[in-house]
């Protein structure tokens, strides 16, 4: 039986076949709409390695020399980028093939896919509900079968929650485990890039090659886990009536009541600063954002208005132009918490509170090898009016953030199907315990099988 | 001191910028260097792209905790590095990574020699950061060069010390001097390796400080002194008339001699700084510590008061000699060969100023080296050649970038100390000018120097003068 | 006007975003909302806690000191909306 990665190889070395699989492509995303650009001449690569021939969609804020970098905004919306960043080189060094950039939500800042200025992406599942955010493109792209790896980047859930919408697996490595460098910055000390695939081996061994130490990138981590003292323990998060959509809950106890049959003990714990997580991601992530985004003012690359009298009318203009109202929020919170008098309270308290919760976790390891939470409260909602509004959808963000506060490994794992729509659960490990997240999820595979939707691409069809 | 200082107190304190020698900027491998076409040395880190990432210069650091060390500051246990938040078309990000919290060095001291003797003056802060681009208004357009962006600056701050244009002017010199022996920074205002900004208030006396004004576009320590001063004069006539202070930001016109408000001045910036989240603090070892310490020099004022001392210099040879490194490097060099001290101070400060000048060189970049000096010195002292005929050989030495001993032998230009030989020099002089001998034998003594420089015309400058002196003497009966 | 509108308007202007009428009440409206939960914030007990800086305390990372030269960095300029003769163009500063 020929791995993911065989087949994948073989189809993409055979240049009928590979015409076939393009069109087949743009046919099926012609109503996805993962893609924001293609570029399927990459196809002849010299390199051969453990990922010799392997399409992968690239989200649109990480970098590839030669292809568009837009982060979904109008404001880049023209802009090649020079470079690659370092996980993409450590990708094609091993035979990858980036074949696309995937959309996103402008800049990452999103929960829906909905806020790119530059696309439209659609849960492959259900077209009339969204693929989730910010990572939607590359969500959808691998659920829809049109490539079997595609990368996000996480910062408060990014990459999880869409994995989690679209029913495939998601990681948020631990952080700084991964090179930053090409990830176009929204929250410096809280995101990585992630990757996503439907074949766990796939998702680990794209892991592992770009993981490691990059002279481009100080912040930079290495490290180890050490082994587990704990039995295997699973701490479980405690959760209120309501908190979660029905199917959602029921996933969770699924999910929970399967850990406990495969032999791990299971521990119900409580967080005590469950309530100020949302508050403290989001006072830091608007805050290095709104630093972050300063760089983007319409005068050595990207968009600039037609005209303006002087250099300072020329930057407001362009960032008028070229952000959408959720990033001129985001960048505007960020801006206010960091004021003059205004700091301490907000931007200095949150530091602190994200220290106050990282101690809490400490603790919680102490007894438990991995941390299971639901990824988000409700599973992919509706597009448009008719779905979840921008607080909310902000507010949702609890479970996710957490690790990004932390700096921790987390891994979405797809848990089946309800109405129609995937569920997805996530198991949280200490830093560096990447292995202990991929081991579980293999556990899990058999309890919950891989769901295809309807109208997914079929290599196999094209054989 | 002017009128106003009888009246009122001065508070001056710098904020200066230096340029660090390195290959390469502060957070990226981009060539730091002067005069390439405008943007060729950039890339997507200093050029502020999306996804790219600092990574601070091993370099950098270690020069800004020499400073630190230098100006006898205490050093960072831990260093880290924050975002300035501010807009401006030359800033590539639109935040310049700088330090805050945690500088390299915090409370020092320099002390420097003023009019009235020598002051410390105290150090607030040393700390890193980057340069931004440079800008050239040209009619309707201003044109940027990102070259300069992301250049290592290295920033001092002192504290309200200085008193007038003078003692500021000093002070800038003394700092100079000190960067240039630390080889940390070329320290030139006009080439842009170094830069002053002033802050000023002027208050009655025992009310401490009064409205601060910032001063720029001072772009050498001779137009901070007139800057200050003048600004000086001007806020006292301000207060005397009754009048009060703006807290502003003022441009030294040097076109005007006088200082104006800045044009359409900004609203007041807030920085919002922050730790910067790309880079790691930064926590120097006993390894690092060590390596400082073997950089650090004898510094300038320093190693004035010891050549001194040990060599009995006078006060204008010390601050001649100690001005630049090479300099005194040199002397020291020639002295401890074995020639004396003060002989080679004289020369130095003479005859091989006046051939560098003449050069438009620097003694390190001329022919002349510590041995050619100490041979030279040596034909002189062992009889070989006169005074005279040395400053000739010193003058081949820079034209010809031979050795002393090469050119006396090639010019034929030995001394003749042989009596024999001078004997009849002074013969042929005496009978071609007998009448003068005569006179000075019958008591007319003042003449005899006229006819030892006749020996000298004779003898194309070679007699040596001792031995000649003798030999005249005798001839003359005295 | 509501008075939380003008302190907006300051950080919007720090932030160089020039916002047309209806943002500036819309945005403002939504930043409230946001803030009010950062205050929540206050509640916590995190005295004689240190902030959290930096994700992870790492090991000193420093570049060594020399120069290498971006390949072909004709491409800044060509990607400058404005650019001629080796500069980059912006409306006079002054």
């Amino acid at each position: 039986m020929q791995s993911t990665a065989e087949l994948w190889s073989a189809l993409t070395a055979d240049s009928e076949k590979f015409a076939q699989y393009v069109q087949a492509l743009r046919d099926i995303d012609g109503r996805v709409g993962s893609f924001l650009s293609f570029s399927p001449q990459v196809v002849s690569s010299q390199k051969t390695g453990s990922l010799s021939g392997i399409p992968v969609g690239v989200k649109d804020n990480i970098a590839v020399e030669g292809q568009p970098l837009t982060c979904g905004s109008r404001i880049l919306e023209n802009l090649i980028s020079p470079y690659s960043a370092t996980a993409i080189q450590r990708l094609v060094a091993e035979g990858a093939l980036m074949v696309g950039k995937t959309n996103l939500d402008e800049f990452g800042m999103g929960s829906s896919c909905e806020n790119s200025a530059l696309g439209n992406t659609s849960n492959p599942w259900n077209l009339d509900y969204v693929a989730g955010g910010s990572s939607g493109g590359s969500a959808a792209a691998v659920a829809a079968g049109l490539v079997p790896l595609a990368l996000g980047s996480d910062t408060g859930g990014s990459v999880r929650q869409p994995a989690s919408f679209c029913g495939v697996y998601g990681l948020k490595p631990t952080y700084g485990s991964i090179s930053r460098s090409g990830l176009t910055a929204y929250a410096s000390s809280l995101e990585v890039i992630g990757p996503m695939a439907r074949d766990l081996q796939l998702l680990k061994e794209s892991f592992r090659v770009m993981a490691g130490l990059d002279s481009m990138d100080q912040s930079g981590t290495a490290g180890s886990c050490s082994s587990d003292q704990t039995n295997g323990t699973i701490a479980v998060l405690e959760l209120d009536e309501g908190v979660l959509d029905a199917p959602v809950a029921e996933a969770y106890r699924q999910a929970i009541d399967a850990l406990e049959a495969l032999g791990h003990p299971i521990k119900r714990v409580s967080l005590q600063s469950l309530n100020l997580i949302v508050p403290a991601y989001y006072t830091i992530a608007t805050a290095e954002a709104s630093a972050n985004l300063a760089r983007f003012n319409g005068i050595r690359y990207g968009m600039a208005p037609t005209f303006a009298e002087n250099p300072a009318e020329l930057m407001r203009k362009a960032r008028h132009e070229g952000f959408g109202d959720e990033v001129k929020l985001r960048i505007l919170l960020g801006t206010y918490v960091l004021r003059s008098g205004f700091q301490d309270q907000y931007y200095g308290q949150a530091q602190k509170v994200r220290t106050l919760i990282r101690q809490e976790l400490a603790a919680i390891y102490q007894d438990a090898s991995a941390i299971l939470m639901p990824v988000f409260p409700t599973q992919a909602f509706k597009k448009g009016e008719g779905g979840m509004d921008e607080y909310r959808q902000k507010t949702a963000d609890v479970f996710t953030c957490l690790a990004n506060l932390a700096g921790l490994p987390a891994l979405a794992i797809p848990t089946g199907l309800s109405g129609g729509l995937p569920l997805g659960m996530q198991l949280m490990a200490p830093a560096f315990g990447e292995e202990r997240l991929f081991a579980l999820a293999k556990e899990l595979e058999k309890t919950f099988p891989l769901e295809t939707p309807e109208g997914a691409l079929d290599i196999g069809s094209l054989q | 001191m002017s009128r106003a200082h009888e009246k009122y107190d001065v508070f001056i304190g710098l904020e200066i910028h230096i340029h660090l020698k390195t290959e390469s900027k502060m957070f990226c491998s981009c060539p730091a260097r002067y005069g390439d076409d405008p943007n060729v040395n950039v890339c997507p880190v200093c050029m502020g792209y999306p996804g790219a990432l600092p990574a601070v210069n091993e370099r950098a650091m270690e020069l800004g905790y020499l400073v630190a060390r230098a100006l006898g500051c205490q050093t960072a246990k831990t260093t880290s590095f924050a975002r300035k938040n501010y807009f401006y078309p030359d800033m590539p990000k639109n935040y310049q990574i700088s330090q805050f919290a945690e500088p390299v060095g915090l409370n020092g001291m320099m002390e420097a020699g003023f009019d009235d003797g020598i002051r410390g003056i105290r150090i607030h802060d040393v700390h890193l950061e980057e340069d931004a681009g440079k800008m050239i208004h040209a009619g309707d357009v201003t044109l940027l060069d990102y070259n300069r962006a992301g250049y290592p600056l290295l920033e001092i701050v002192t504290e309200p010390d200085l008193r007038s244009g003078e003692e500021t002017e000093a002070f800038l010199r003394s700092f100079q001097r000190l960067v240039r022996y630390l080889g940390v920074s070329d320290g030139n205002m006009d080439e842009g390796s170094m830069k002053c900004d002033a802050n000023i208030s002027i208050n009655l006396p025992g009310k401490g400080l009064g409205t601060k004004v910032e001063l720029k576009n001072m772009n050498s320590p001779r137009f901070v002194r007139l800057a200050l001063n003048h600004e000086i004069e001007r806020q006292a006539k301000v207060l005397d008339g009754g009048g009060s202070l703006v807290q502003e930001t003022r441009l030294w016109n040097e076109n005007r001699d006088i200082t104006e408000t800045m044009r359409r001045k900004e609203a007041a910036d807030d920085y919002r700084y922050f730790p910067e989240p790309d880079i790691p603090p930064f926590r120097p070892d006993e390894a690092f510590m060590a390596g400082v310490e073997t950089s650090l020099v004898e510094l300038p004022l320093a190693r004035k008061n010891r050549m001194a001392q040990e060599y009995h210099l006078t006060p204008e040879q010390a601050d001649f000699l100690h001005d630049e490194k090479s300099t005194a490097d040199f002397f020291e060099e020639t002295v401890q060969a074995g020639a004396d001290a003060r002989t080679v101070a004289a020369w130095l400060s003479s005859d091989v100023r006046k051939l560098c000048n003449r050069e438009q060189i620097s003694l390190a970049q001329s022919p002349l080296t510590s041995a050619r000096m100490g041979s030279l010195l040596n034909l002189i002292s062992s009889g070989k050649i006169s005074g005279k005929i040395a400053k000739k050989v010193l003058d081949m030495v820079f034209t010809e970038n031979a050795d002393p001993e090469a050119i006396v032998k090639k010019q034929g230009w030995t001394q003749i100390s042989d009596p024999a030989e001078l004997q009849t020099i002074v013969d042929a002089v005496l009978h071609e000018h007998s009448a003068v001998a005569d006179a000075v034998r019958d008591g007319d003594v003042r003449q005899r120097g006229w006819l030892m420089g006749q020996i000298m015309r004779a003898s194309d400058g070679q007699a040596a003068p001792n031995v000649a002196n003798q030999v005249l003497d005798k001839a003359l009966g005295l | 006007m509501v008075p939380s509108q003008d302190e907006w308007s300051l950080t919007a202007e720090l932030a160089r975003l020039e916002l047309d009428e209806g943002e500036a009440v819309r945005l403002a409206s939504e930043a409230e909302r946001m803030k009010e939960l950062f205050l929540t914030m206050s509640q916590a007990n995190v005295e004689g806690l240190e902030p959290t800086t930096h994700a992870f305390a790492g090991d000193n990372r420093v570049r060594p000191d020399s120069a290498v030269s971006f390949d072909n960095t004709d491409r800044f300029l060509d990607a400058a909306p404005e650019a001629e003769d080796e500069f980059i163009l912006i409306p006079n500063v002054l």
